[in-house]
Formats: structure tokens, sequence, C-alpha cells
């Protein structure tokens, strides 16, 4: 790949991928750092594909890698809740924000991973897999019980999701 | 059952645009999958939403230039792997050659340097100890392992530069 390759690709998914990083990690700083090392990687591996969905998923697949990699070496599975949260979302900011955020930070990276995949991203079962490292098979399973068990989060913390039917 | 379910996306599609449609309810009634991704569906689209500090990404032109760089610095790093390795030898040999002559030749050395202390220089102390010198074998091995030690040591100072 090019450079205005690269940059076109880069204008076009970059936004997204740091919104996932900032969304797992809960840190600004952390999702620009992990952001341009997904990019190195992408730039150094030169992946020999040339459709642009598969870049895109090869490019989740990386920052997910690299933000698992980083709770393994925090050794920060679950992260304080102080910690996680940005600055504007803080319980002294005392607004709905802060409560989601809470919520979402009370996940498992994976689940977190999971749910913002498919709901944020729209993944089908297969991408999420890809990005992810499990077995396609598991997903299915994997993230249902990530739905639950968000939803039953959200219903002990008095934030009970609304039921669209 | 552990493949997707076929209406899963469109029921995704639907909590984030707010467009059902009668089969794609009656579906949801029916399907557990559906029904927990439409429950917590809402929840995760205004998270998503919640708006960011206005986040200015890094620039494309000047992460291809770091990636670039990066990758060069690697290459060379790559390249100097071997001068580093044969470094790391030279130094080993040059101290075990250290050790082997301060093992080996102690008494005549200590001999050598009590030579140039006080004692012998101003009272002119008389004996053994003050015929003590090096033998020409000794000498040139000092010299050698002098040598190879400072040579060593300016190739690091150099490489590193």
């Amino acid at each position: 790949m090019d450079e205005p390759a690269f940059e076109a690709f880069y204008r076009k998914t970059a936004g997204g991928i740091w919104s996932y990083i900032y969304r797992m990690t809960g840190d600004a700083a952390m999702a620009d750092d992990l952001l341009q090392k997904t990019f190195f990687r992408f730039i150094r591996s030169s992946p020999g594909i040339t459709d642009e969905d598969h870049l895109r998923r090869y490019v989740y697949k990386t920052a997910t890698n690299l933000v698992f990699d980083h709770f393994r070496e925090t050794k920060r599975e679950r992260t304080s809740e102080i910690d996680w949260m940005p600055s504007e979302v803080r319980p002294d900011r005392g607004d709905l924000r802060h409560d989601i955020a809470r919520v979402f930070s009370d996940l498992k990276p994976q689940e977190r991973a999971l749910l913002w995949l498919a709901h944020v991203e729209g993944n089908s079962h297969e991408e999420i897999a890809e990005a992810i490292g499990v077995k396609s098979k598991s997903i299915k399973v994997m993230l249902f019980r990530a739905r639950k068990r968000l939803g039953e989060m959200l219903t002990k913390k008095g934030l009970a999701p609304e039921v669209t039917r | 059952m552990t493949t997707e379910c076929a209406f899963e996306g469109n029921v995704i599609d639907a909590v984030t645009t707010g467009s059902w449609t009668e089969s794609l309810r009656g579906h949801v009634g029916s399907c557990e999958d559906c029904a927990a991704a439409a429950e917590v569906g809402p929840w995760l689209s205004r998270f998503a939403g919640l708006d960011e500090r206005e986040h200015i990404l890094p620039d494309p032109t000047v992460l291809w230039l770091k990636a670039k760089l990066l990758r060069t610095s690697s290459a060379v790093e790559r390249a100097a792997l071997p001068i580093t390795r044969l470094q790391i030898a030279a130094y080993l040999i040059i101290a075990a050659g250290w050790a082997a002559m301060l093992t080996w030749k102690s008494a005549a050395l200590q001999a050598w340097v009590n030579h140039f202390s006080p004692g012998h220089m101003i009272l002119g102390v008389t004996g053994p100890e003050a015929s003590a010198s090096l033998s020409i074998s000794v000498i040139v091995a000092i010299f050698a392992l002098a040598s190879a030690t400072v040579g060593v040591a300016m190739h690091t100072i150099l490489a590193e530069e």
C-alpha cells in the first residue's frame, strides 16, 4: 500500500478504531498510543489485501490484540472505576454519562469488545471471531452471555434497558 | 445452535434507527438472541453516541513517516546484531585474558608494582624484590590485552555514534 492509499484508508477507519480503543480502555492518551501502534503494525506488515473491508477487519483485529495485550501487561483486567473513566464523566460530574461509563467499565474486556463490535460496528459473528481471536461458533454463546450480563448490570444499577419491542 | 441468527443484524439496525417492522418485532418475541440484542441495543447506541471530547487524531502523513523510520531503524538493528554479538564475544575474551594474566602472573605483577612503592624508590630496599622485573613475554601480553581492550571499547563507542 502506498502513502495516498494509506491516508485515504486511515481517514475512513481511524475515527472508529480510536472510539473502539477508547471505550475499551477508557483512556484517551492510551487510545492515541494504541491507535498509532495499530497503524504502525499495519504499515509494517503491509498486508497483501486489496479489499477495503478485509483491511478494516485486519486493523480491528490488530487493535483488539493490542488492547488485550495492554490489559495483560498492566494486569488490570478489571480496572478501577475512577481510573477507567475519562475525566469528563467522573462521578463528580453527576450525570448519566457517568453511570453509563461505569457500567461498561464493569464488563470484562472481552465482553466490551464483543458488544462494541456487534452493536456499534455492526460486525457479523464471523468478523467478531476474527477480531477477538476465537472460533466463530463460540460467538453466539459469548455474545448472548455478554448481553445478558450487561442487561443484569443495568437493571441492578437502575438503568434498566429500554425495551423497544 | 451455534450459528448466527439471520435477523440479528436487522434487529441491531432497527434498534439503532428505530425502524421496526412487524415481522421483525414478531421475530424478536421468538428468538432469545435477538431479544437480548434488542434489550441492550438502545443502551449501547446511547453509549456509543456519548459526546467524546473533540479528539484530534494523529496525522496520517506523520504516522506513515514514523512507521517508515521505525521500519528502517529495526532493519538497522537487525543488520547490527551480528556486530553486537561479536563485540560481546570480544569483551568476554578480553576479560578472560585479563583474568588469566592476573591469576598466573600475580606474584610477578605484585613484585613489579611494589618496585614502584616509595619504600623501594626512596630507601632503596635491597633483596629479591629490588630486582623484580617483568619478562618480555608478560609485557607483550599486557600490551596486547590493553590494546585489545581500548580497540573494542573505541569500536563500541564509534559504532553507537
